[in-house]
């Protein structure tokens, strides 16, 4: 009986040692970086969440990133493609399509992932793929430390998010008490972290929550807003979420501003005279942009927001990037990670310069703010 | 004083939600001894069965017929979906397994379990479906009616009510009617009972109605007050549940429900007065200081057995 228990668990690890040895992307090692692959049809890899609680963001960053792709093959008389992996904002699942991506060889740069936390997951197998990738949306501080070597971002960091916001409700909103409540996703602690450093500094009194994202009972946490707050911060990523809190606050007479950042800039946050951050300007009325939104509307309908356009730039320089490597048709991902850090647009269609710094940043990138009535959205810092 | 009292209207309405959940749990235990995991996501099912009453009479936004009427028909297509649901996960996954080793309805559960949340998965796609219900007479069943230093709005009124009267109903139930008898006689000694005369096997089948009933009618309440339905969300709701009846002792029904208010109060004031990053830490905690102190639950007997 021994022998046979003995028999079984040693089977077990051996056939864990297989599944194991068979998961890890052959492919993905730094040998792989250097094999020049053919140009025509050259895949580019798209990580979002096209479907899952924010699919709308996900299936407006997959929409631009294709017509970026589109028009650049067109203008440029290139085939590129687009082979999109769905994340639905989740760690894990980035982690798997990453690996799914690092491991076809003919993939030799991604647009995407979407969140930081996603970033952060999906680090390391690009870093030994030596696979560049370019964030539309991922705005965590740390994912341009130099701890990502081939991340790169078209948006600006969570820091620069904070402070702008934390000064914006300090000398516009003339914030006296601020209660902040963050998500427990790196993304949301990062700028809850920054945000309320700057507004003590400031003098301004701090309540600081936090409360998963899974969670739709948010009344215990509104019992906890005081009448002297000024405003309500949540910087989350499920805009849903946000607009329940939102009416969890009417339901018990909470009349503070309430202030998301960029991930709560959907439609879905509803909220009368809310205040949201974003990374990019609404280029809907920006000159020059006319043309190629009515092109853009033709295909796909006119419901986007702030998330298409970074988008559309983060595809943008990764096929700049693509077309540098492939002068003679040929490419690696060597090449392409380098051809990154020489991406040069002097004005995208955010209306800023794009270049990228050692560490992956866009030195140009800014926030906005921007308060919304109805459908009125109205620039205000 | 007023953060206190509206703590007690927050965690009586979650309260509410777990005990009406953890009836399930408890009434199925104390009849078969089996832990019913798939019950979270019957629950799920009457909230999706909600939603979609909801939609077919126009959504929250545009309603065809008038509220209360519309909320009725909610409640009942969900607790009749759900308790049919219940009926047909007894007679397919637990009763084939009833004289096999306790394991293999327990796995089972979990197998059904995952079925449903796939199923719903398939069925509804993985993204969030909201009730709107904010938007149900123009937001009026969310502003606060105010008693003193008490606020507390319609939809809440209507959940805390609608618990207290399904739980009068069930008490009665069980402890006036024939059936009931007969209900508490098998959960006492099923063989016994059989021998009695009693069909076990409708007992069985009537505890699975009800008490996966309530769990839809669960479903909706968290629909019409919280909005956010999902595929996943009959997990934690479920094993908050499944906590609330074994604090109240499991198969005792008022202790399902003393468990149910235990736990959503717990759960309420730990988020105001101690911290909001920790209350599922706190309130997993308690329920094993409740455990360490006594055993069987809140309300739980031991089982005497005479050797």
């Amino acid at each position: 009986m021994k022998k046979a228990g003995l028999f079984l668990l040693t089977a077990m690890l051996v056939a864990a040692a297989l599944v194991a040895a068979t998961a890890s992307p052959v492919s993905a090692s730094p040998a792989a970086a250097a094999k020049p692959i053919a140009c025509t049809g050259l895949p580019v890899g798209f990580m979002g969440p096209i479907t899952g609680s924010v699919a709308f963001l996900g299936d407006e960053q997959l929409h631009w990133a294709q017509f970026s792709l589109d028009s650049f093959n067109k203008a440029n008389k290139t085939s590129f493609t687009l082979q999109q992996v769905d994340t639905q904002l989740n760690p894990s699942l980035a982690q798997t399509g990453a690996t799914k991506l690092a491991a076809d060889s003919s993939v030799l740069g991604v647009v995407g992932p979407a969140g930081s936390q996603e970033v952060q997951a999906v680090g390391s197998i690009y870093k030994r793929a030596k696979l560049a990738y370019v964030s539309m949306s991922a705005t965590n501080a740390t994912l341009t430390t130099g701890k990502y070597p081939t991340f790169f971002r078209v948006v600006g960091s969570d820091k620069s998010q904070a402070d702008s916001d934390a000064n914006f409700m300090i000398k516009k909103l003339h914030a006296k008490r601020v209660f902040i409540v963050d998500d427990q996703e790196s993304y949301s602690t990062g700028i809850a972290d920054e945000a309320g450093k700057v507004l003590k500094a400031k003098g301004v009194k701090v309540d600081r929550e936090s409360v998963n994202q899974k969670t739709t009972d948010f009344s215990s946490l509104v019992s906890k807003i005081s009448d002297s707050t000024t405003v309500v911060f949540l910087p989350w990523q499920v805009a849903a979420n946000g607009q329940l809190f939102y009416e969890q606050m009417r339901e018990q007479g909470k009349n503070a501003k309430i202030f998301g950042s960029d991930g709560l800039d959907s439609g879905d946050f509803k909220a009368s005279g809310r205040y949201i951050s974003s990374f990019a300007r609404d280029i809907r009325g920006t000159r020059g942009t006319a043309g190629l939104i009515k092109s853009y509307e033709s295909r796909y309908g006119s419901k986007w927001g702030t998330f298409g356009p970074p988008t559309y730039v983060a595809t943008q320089a990764m096929l700049s990037a693509y077309k540098a490597a492939c002068k003679d048709n040929k490419a690696t991902r060597s090449e392409v990670l380098a051809d990154m850090y020489k991406v040069k647009i002097g004005k995208t269609i955010l209306g800023l310069p794009l270049s990228f710094n050692r560490h992956g940043d866009n030195p140009s990138a800014k926030f906005y703010v921007y308060q919304i009535t109805g459908s009125k959205r109205t620039l205000v810092g | 004083m007023d953060l206190f009292v509206q703590q007690l209207v927050n965690g009586v309405t979650l309260g509410s939600v777990y005990a009406l959940i953890a009836l399930g749990y408890s009434m199925v235990y104390g009849i078969l001894k089996l832990l019913n995991f798939a019950h979270g996501d019957v629950y799920m099912i009457g909230a999706f069965i909600g939603y979609g009453v909801l939609n077919v009479f126009g959504g929250s936004v545009s309603p065809v017929i008038p509220i209360p009427l519309l909320i009725v028909l909610m409640f009942g297509a969900a607790m009749l979906g759900s308790g049919l649901l219940g009926v047909a996960i007894e007679r397919f996954a637990y009763r084939p397994l009833r004289n096999a080793p306790r394991i293999a309805p327990l796995i089972s559960a979990l197998g059904v379990s995952f079925f449903l949340q796939n199923a719903a998965l398939l069925l509804f796609s993985p993204n969030f479906r909201s009730y709107d219900s904010f938007e149900l007479s123009g937001g009026s069943l969310f502003l606060p009616l105010h008693a003193g230093v008490l606020k507390i709005s319609p939809l809440r009124i209507i959940v805390i009510v609608a618990t207290l009267g399904l739980m009068v109903a069930l008490t009665l139930f069980v402890g006036r009617t024939q059936l009931g008898r007969a209900m508490r006689a098998t959960a006492f000694d099923r063989e016994a009972a059989a021998m009695m005369g009693i069909d076990v096997d409708k007992v069985i089948v009537v505890t699975f109605f009800i008490g996966s009933a309530l769990a839809g009618a669960a479903g909706v309440m968290v629909g019409l007050v919280f909005q956010r339905v999902y595929h996943f969300m009959g997990f934690i709701a479920g094993l908050k549940g499944f906590t609330a009846a074994v604090v109240g002792g499991i198969g005792n029904i008022p202790g399902a429900m003393l468990g149910g208010l235990f736990i959503g109060l717990a759960e309420s004031f730990s988020t105001v007065y101690l911290s909001s990053t920790f209350s599922d830490l706190i309130v997993f905690g308690v329920l094993i200081a409740v455990l360490l102190v006594r055993p069987t639950g809140l309300l739980g007997r031991a089982d005497i057995k005479k050797v």
